[in-house]
């Protein structure tokens, strides 16, 4: 029995030795994926410390080993090692995220940028503070982009704190942030949607991929908290900025034929209108009579459903798929769309959400009223309505 | 010595104050014949109840204050309650002075004005709140009046659209309507 070779780099047998402010950096870090207490971690991002002219080779060291396999950890939690099928190609490909993706086209690599943004969050009192960080968003890699949405889903408990990086166009024009929290990324209602274009290309869509069990259940956690909303102002920005986005990132989708990475909608559709709904699932909330105009109270309610608004457009995605021949190229993509619209019961899902829809409208017809057709005999055929 | 002297100002204004509201919603037409025979019919209905044709192609109403609006093509309706009223105001503030000391008459003068005019201002708002609940009131009403009338219309196209479509499929033998219950039976022979 031969003797293990001793490892060439090892371990060092304690803690590595860093600053105080290396120190409050690699906490920020670790509370960004969750490792540390989020109160202990907004302390942090509120408190400011004098910047030191550089960080030692072992902070350095630390904050990469933090960042390579806390935004691994995340994205593999967040639905990475899910076996679902996603279109490559054209055509489904099952497996989990490293079966379905070579590894040259899920590299993580982050910017000069994101570090210097690590020494800003740590130096600077993010809430308070006219330093304030706005990098080239273009110069920005996606695990860039990534980091800074985990980032600001980390602090997004904060008031302050949300409202202090909404200034930035890092975070403001973040996709992924958009893609989350759009109504907490809108300040007023003059926003504008970034382009969702790039997020269905390279090292982005393969994030995307992963996040869509992520997206499911942080959209239907915040339309079951929609019902607890009083402010018909706040109702209306989020639902105006919900409603936006989401037409956006489905007409992306759907010119890119990549209908599969809107799964998230279909799911928080269908857990939503597992049964019957009314508006006020959504409006309940509201407090008083609202503003005065019938249509600025219309308009808020109807912004409101900005969820079930979109199952006209799946819908339509489901009409189109059933017309896809065998010998179309997009055959396999339609079949898996589907596949997904059955398992999700699209068609008693996108009934449910023209129901509740419609009993916002002012003029709708009462249920019931509408033609029915039915055609029976021979050889007089009989229709009736 | 001191004399107190006593300031009266009054001032008055006339505003000419609009309010208006609006909502716009969409008809619900099935798509029994194609889109431009749907449009049709429901131009022919809409003209019987006292719809007038646009150069836009879009058929108006007006009652009263209200303008109803649709677009057969697209079955848009939109439904707008205006109103406007010219409304005179009136205020009026006093203010004591004394002619050795404190601010002289005419800057006293003039920093009555000035809440004189901060107090009309806050008259009209009040006078255009007021307006703007009587529009949205009125416009409330009437969609609740017009509601009834829009089934009526949508059954009418749907149901002469069904004639339509039958006689397109075969001969009609035999076409039976029930006022009571809304039912439309037509027999026809394919």
């Amino acid at each position: 029995m031969s003797r293990a070779a001793a490892p060439q780099n090892p371990e060092p047998d304690g803690p590595r030795p860093v600053s105080k402010f290396e120190f409050n950096l690699l906490r920020i870090l670790r509370f960004v994926f969750g490792q540390l207490p989020a109160d202990q971690g907004l302390q942090l991002v509120r408190a400011g410390i004098a910047r030191p002219a550089c960080l030692s080779k072992a902070a350095v060291e630390l904050v990469q080993d933090t960042l390579a396999k806390g935004c691994i950890l995340t994205l593999v939690r967040e639905g990475g090692w899910r076996n679902d099928p996603f279109l490559r190609q054209n055509a489904p490909a099952r497996g989990r995220i490293w079966q379905r993706i070579p590894l040259d086209e899920r590299v993580l690599e982050f910017s000069s940028h994101l570090m210097e943004f690590l020494l800003w969050v740590t130096a600077e009192k993010v809430n308070d503070t006219k330093q304030v960080w706005n990098p080239p968003i273009n110069e920005l890699t996606p695990a860039d982009e990534y980091f800074l949405w985990r980032f600001f889903d980390a602090c997004r408990m904060d008031p302050e704190i949300v409202t202090a990086l909404r200034n930035v166009d890092a975070f403001r024009q973040n996709p992924f942030c958009w893609l989350a929290s759009p109504g907490e990324i809108v300040a007023n209602e003059e926003f504008t949607v970034p382009d969702f274009q790039p997020l269905l290309s390279g090292l982005r869509v393969a994030m995307l991929e992963c996040l869509q069990p992520h997206l499911a259940s942080r959209w239907l956690r915040s339309e079951r908290t929609k019902g607890q909303i009083g402010d018909w102002k706040r109702m209306r920005l989020q639902g105006r900025a919900e409603f936006t986005m989401l037409q956006s990132f489905l007409a992306v989708v759907e010119k890119a034929n990549r209908t599969d990475l809107a799964r998230f909608i279909l799911k928080t559709n269908a857990a939503i209108l597992n049964a019957e709904q009314t508006p006020e699932f959504w409006t309940g909330g509201l407090q008083g009579s609202g503003p005065p105009r019938l249509a600025d109270r219309l308009d808020t309610q109807r912004a409101a459903l900005a969820i079930p608004r979109q199952m006209v457009v799946l819908e339509r995605w489901q009409e189109r798929a059933q017309y896809v021949s065998f010998f179309d190229d997009d055959y396999p993509a339609s079949q898996l769309w589907k596949q997904e619209w059955e398992e999700a019961g699209g068609d008693r899902v996108a009934a449910r959400a023209r129901q509740v829809v419609e009993m916002l409208e002012p003029l709708r017809t009462p249920p019931g009223s509408g033609a029915t057709a039915t055609a029976e005999g021979h050889p007089a055929d009989e229709v009736r309505m | 010595m001191s004399r107190a002297y006593r300031i009266t100002v009054k001032e008055s204004e006339s505003r000419h104050l609009k309010a208006g509201d609006e909502i716009c919603t969409q008809l619900e037409i099935l798509e029994i014949l194609p889109p431009e025979d749907m449009a049709a019919l429901l131009r022919e209905e809409l003209k019987k109840r006292g719809f007038e044709e646009q150069d836009d192609g879009t058929l108006i109403r007006q009652d009263g204050d209200l303008t109803v609006r649709v677009d057969p093509c697209s079955g848009e309706v939109s439904v707008k309650a205006e109103t406007a009223e010219t409304v005179n105001q009136e205020a009026r503030r006093d203010a004591t002075g004394f002619n050795d000391v404190g601010p002289n008459e005419n800057t006293l003068r003039d920093r009555v004005k000035e809440q004189l005019k901060q107090d009309l201002d806050k008259k009209f708002d009040q006078e255009q709140s007021r307006l703007q609940n009587k529009a949205t009131e009125e416009l409330e009403k009437k969609l609740t009046e017009l509601q009834p009338e829009v089934s009526q219309i949508v059954n009418q196209v749907t149901r002469e659209a069904l004639k339509q479509k039958a006689q397109q499929m075969g001969t009609v033998k035999e076409v039976s309507e029930d006022a009571e219950t809304g039912s439309l039976t037509i027999k026809l022979e394919v």
